[in-house]
């Protein structure tokens, strides 16, 4: 279940979830928001980014600007007997691979391995598939290449009241 | 972009400081000022290297479940199909993919029904069965990327 919060504590969440203020001080321009004092802003910013509930506090960039163009979702069929657990492990050490998870499969889509790779072009993600595929001997995959971008967004937890 | 923006991007990418005054502290790691320290991410960001500067909270984390959700969905269909999924505020991400499975979706809720029901009120809307296909094992999940271009580069 999802983990319960004040009402001001969510209006620092959504305040923060946002963008920061460019000013030298944006912790006090979300305390000023949401009515309270700086203190408590960065007391709990710290304490969610120390229980990993902030997984990240930063920048996010638009990968496409600093250099990382093409990305392809690769789902890779691995059978029991060839440990997917450690596949999973190994090929999740590649630095070119942001997000590696085994998920549920169903009679009609057998794929349970999912890699997401990022390069600088089409090519670059097409080798990081070609050496997995040698190094671990999988070669039942399906490169999942992006047509078009539907929905992009990032996810909001908080709504500011 | 100068040496002096990489390392700055390097820092706040991973860890923007949570304190009074965050510029002080960049500028003190990188050997500028405070002033120019917000100076250049202020540029940075209006170059649209930095889409957002914040929080990314971890759903497992808040108690939020996920999931990846994949349709066949007829040519004609298409855009129906993506107007009802895109409609509901926990799809971040949808794309048309090259694969007979040709939508690819990701749902957040806050609890395993929620995600459940969503999908089955989107079916039930449009005629198209929805493969629900959460994670079980998770490796890696990384956002940020090393500024270093001889990092994702094979020697």
């Amino acid at each position: 279940m999802a983990i319960k919060f004040t009402e001001l504590e969510e209006n620092i969440l959504a305040l923060a979830g946002g963008t920061l203020s460019e000013s030298l001080t944006p912790y006090a321009d979300i305390a000023e928001k949401a009515g309270t004092d700086e203190k408590t802003v960065i007391e709990l910013l710290t304490r969610l980014k120390d229980e990993k509930i902030i997984r990240r506090f930063g920048a996010t960039l638009r990968h496409q600007k600093a250099g990382y163009g093409a990305n392809a979702m690769v789902a890779w069929c691995v059978k029991e007997d060839q440990d997917p657990m450690k596949i999973g492990e190994y090929m999740a050490k590649r630095p070119e691979i942001s997000h590696c998870y085994l998920r549920t499969t169903y009679p009609e889509w057998k794929y349970n391995l999912y890699t997401m790779i990022h390069g600088k072009g089409p090519d670059d993600c097409k080798n990081v598939v070609k050496e997995l595929e040698s190094e671990t001997g999988i070669t039942d995959n399906c490169i999942l290449r992006s047509l078009k971008e539907l929905k992009k967004t990032s996810m909001k937890y908080f709504e500011f009241k | 972009m100068d040496a002096v923006d990489k390392n700055i991007l390097g820092i706040i990418q991973s860890g923007f400081p949570i304190d009074p005054r965050p510029y002080a502290v960049i500028g003190k790691e990188v050997g500028i000022n405070e002033d120019e320290a917000l100076s250049r991410v202020c540029k940075l960001r209006e170059d649209g290297v930095i889409r957002r500067l914040g929080a990314n909270f971890g759903s497992r984390e808040l108690g939020w479940r996920s999931t990846l959700c994949a349709a066949k969905v007829p040519e004609d269909k298409i855009e129906e199909f993506a107007a009802e999924v895109g409609r509901h505020k926990g799809v971040t991400h949808n794309y048309l993919r090259e694969n007979e499975f040709n939508i690819w979706f990701t749902y957040i809720g806050p609890d395993w029904d929620n995600v459940c029901d969503t999908l089955q009120s989107i079916t039930d809307k449009t005629g198209i069965k929805i493969l629900n296909l959460p994670a079980s094992t998770m490796f890696k999940i990384k956002v940020d990327f090393k500024m270093d271009s001889d990092s994702t580069e094979k020697k």
